[in-house]
């Protein structure tokens, strides 16, 4: 009897968590879909909340597609990942953009870059999602042409492309 | 386990301070608000949270949201349980049942040497602490758990023992 009162209790505690989790989840701007996109494949991933921001629409996902455009030259490249990162290594002439100083650093930006110039964000690859956040900011201050190198520095490194490291990060 | 070796101490040195009650009421209280501590970032940031999930490499596609959405509730209303004494072994189950899979999925990633944040209790590993005592931890908290779970006194502060 000591096990089956325990089940009881234990099924009315779930029940209630079960419940509310769902409840919260639905209700809260910060909740998640039931499902989210976790296939590396298929880009950024995500677990789809409400306040997403991976837009696959503005992922590109061929590395040398991406290198074409880097040899154009047509494309600024803009590196969303911290100080110490950009220092460690960074796409050769990319620019630094920490997600987190974005704002701060926003009008500096505006300032060297005209808002039709195409834009191209990275960070660390598929599992990292600042290249994308950073993207959506450069969209909200009207910057036209975003578009994010989904594979990262990681990727552009490891297939030998052009890099170079610094001690001063350039602002 | 605890009692023993709590009873034993205090015993050894003459002086039994604390009754069997008190002193589980300290254990259920304390690992109550464990669990109500490390709910509260969970439930602020599911995606977060779901993202560590994901980092543990464990878990299926399909599980990691759903897990992320129900899992710090299960947190919440067992630590409420254990801190108010509402069916402090359902409780304590939970809890229990909750440590067993962390001490399993941190055991695992030990032995193949995969690297994850543990999101135990903030995102980004804002306390560092290792692996190893990470394990160490959960293993002392499932043992206090034990502990509520198989008291089979009069509870202080118990509002529903349950039957």
């Amino acid at each position: 009897m000591f096990i089956k009162d325990i089940i009881k209790e234990l099924a009315i505690l779930l029940g209630l968590a079960v419940v509310t989790a769902f409840a919260v989840n639905a209700l809260s701007p910060k909740g998640i879909a039931l499902f989210g996109e976790w296939d590396t494949a298929r880009g950024v991933i995500t677990a789809r909340p409400k306040d997403d921001v991976v837009a696959r629409e503005l992922e590109m996902g061929d590395f040398e597609a991406v290198k074409e455009i880097y040899d154009s030259g047509a494309a600024v490249f803009v590196d969303a990942r911290s100080d110490e990162d950009y220092s460690r290594g960074h796409i050769a002439g990319a620019v630094s953009l920490p997600v987190s100083q974005a704002e701060a650093l926003m009008d500096n930006f505006k300032m060297d870059y005209p808002a039709y110039q195409m834009i191209i964000t990275y960070c660390s690859g598929r599992e990292c999602e600042d290249s994308h956040i950073l993207a959506q900011l450069l969209l909200d201050v009207g910057y036209t042409d975003v578009r994010v190198f989904v594979d990262g520095y990681p990727c552009w490194e490891k297939e030998g492309y052009p890099v170079e490291k610094s001690n001063a990060v350039p602002q | 386990m605890l009692r023993i070796i709590f009873l034993g101490i205090t015993k050894s040195l003459g002086k039994r301070a604390f009754s069997d009650s008190l002193l589980e009421l300290i254990v259920r209280l304390t690992l109550g608000v464990v669990f109500l501590f490390a709910c509260y970032h969970k439930i602020t940031d599911p995606a977060r949270f779901a993202k560590v999930i994901y980092g543990y490499g464990l878990f299926p596609a399909s599980a990691i949201n759903l897990i992320a959405i129900i899992m710090p509730f299960v947190e919440l209303y067992a630590g409420l349980a254990l801190v108010l004494g509402i069916y402090p072994r359902a409780g304590a189950v939970a809890v229990n049942t909750m440590l067993l899979a962390f001490i399993i999925s941190i055991t695992i990633n030990l032995i193949r040497g995969h690297e994850f944040d543990c999101g135990c209790f903030s995102f980004g590993g804002s306390v560092h602490i290792s692996n190893m005592q990470l394990l160490v931890r959960d293993v002392i908290l499932f043992l206090m758990g034990l502990d509520v779970l198989l008291f089979n006194q009069g509870r202080m502060w118990c509002i529903r023992q349950g039957r």
